[in-house]
């Protein structure tokens, strides 16, 4: 009860197709729109990474994406069955650098470990696992006030 | 993702509705490029209604501030708070753009400089 999965696959514009879930899973755990930012970007950024850089083949490949609450956390799981890459043991991006010196690449991760309260990758059976978890958070779902 | 734009004095105001992640971003960068490209020499991004941001969305808005600096446009941004303004300053992303908080700042900013 309360969890979400689905699987999707290695295309972006099935990425289009999360967000929806997210909110779903939301709405029944009434979860912060914090929190609702959070999975949201750690989908789009973990998922688009697989889809680019994850296969040395141009086939077509499944996704799986399962979304749960285990007791103070909330937990966000994909698993692929990509190339072995670990997103924990990825260099560090500076991102003071002047801005002539910046570069893009690399971002995504450095932002989805500052979001996260905890990542754990697996390599098993030749699949890839990440384990992504944020403290839960209860709040209004509606969004916050513009100015 | 929705893009509105309108002009506010001798600056654009593109304004980012909605969601700016891996499908969407490429969006948002042709229309800043289109805008670089053609006369606008001040531009500003309204962020206010934004849902959520992405590295795809950072690209582009680095991509932007290349093309401005080339071109001698200013870029600004506005309507950042709460969590996505976090994720700004996760990313370094601050320190690349002139921030306001509010459009009729921003739009001061554009024209004061």
């Amino acid at each position: 009860m309360g969890v979400v999965e689905t699987s999707i696959l290695n295309k972006i514009r099935d990425l289009a197709r999360m967000p929806e879930l997210v909110d779903r899973f939301a709405a029944e755990h009434r979860l912060s729109p914090n929190v609702v930012f959070g999975m949201n970007v750690a989908l789009d950024e973990m998922l688009s990474n697989i889809i680019k850089y994850g296969y040395a083949d141009d086939a077509i490949h499944e996704i799986r994406v399962r979304l749960s609450v285990d007791g103070s956390m909330v937990v966000t799981e994909i698993e692929d069955d990509g190339r072995p890459f670990d997103p924990c043991a990825a260099p560090e991006v500076d991102v003071d650098a002047p801005a002539e010196a910046r570069k893009v690449g690399g971002l995504g991760i450095h932002i989805v470990r500052k979001l996260m309260a905890q990542m754990d990758y697996t390599r098993i059976a030749g699949r890839n696992r990440l384990v992504m978890k944020m403290l839960l958070e209860q709040g209004s779902a509606e969004r916050q006030a513009c100015n | 993702m929705q893009l509105k734009e309108r002009s506010e004095q001798d600056v654009t105001v593109l304004e980012v509705v909605g969601r700016v992640d891996s499908v969407t971003a490429a969006e948002l960068g042709t229309r800043l490029n289109e805008l670089l490209a053609s006369r606008e020499r001040r531009l500003l991004i309204d962020f206010s209604r934004l849902e959520y941001i992405s590295s795809a969305g950072f690209r582009v808005l680095f991509l932007a501030t290349k093309q401005a600096a080339e071109r001698g446009s200013r870029l600004a941004l506005c309507g950042l708070s709460g969590k996505a303004l976090e994720l700004f300053s996760i990313a370094g992303f601050l320190r690349l753009f002139k921030i306001a908080t509010s459009r009729a700042e921003g739009v001061v900013a554009l024209r004061e400089g």
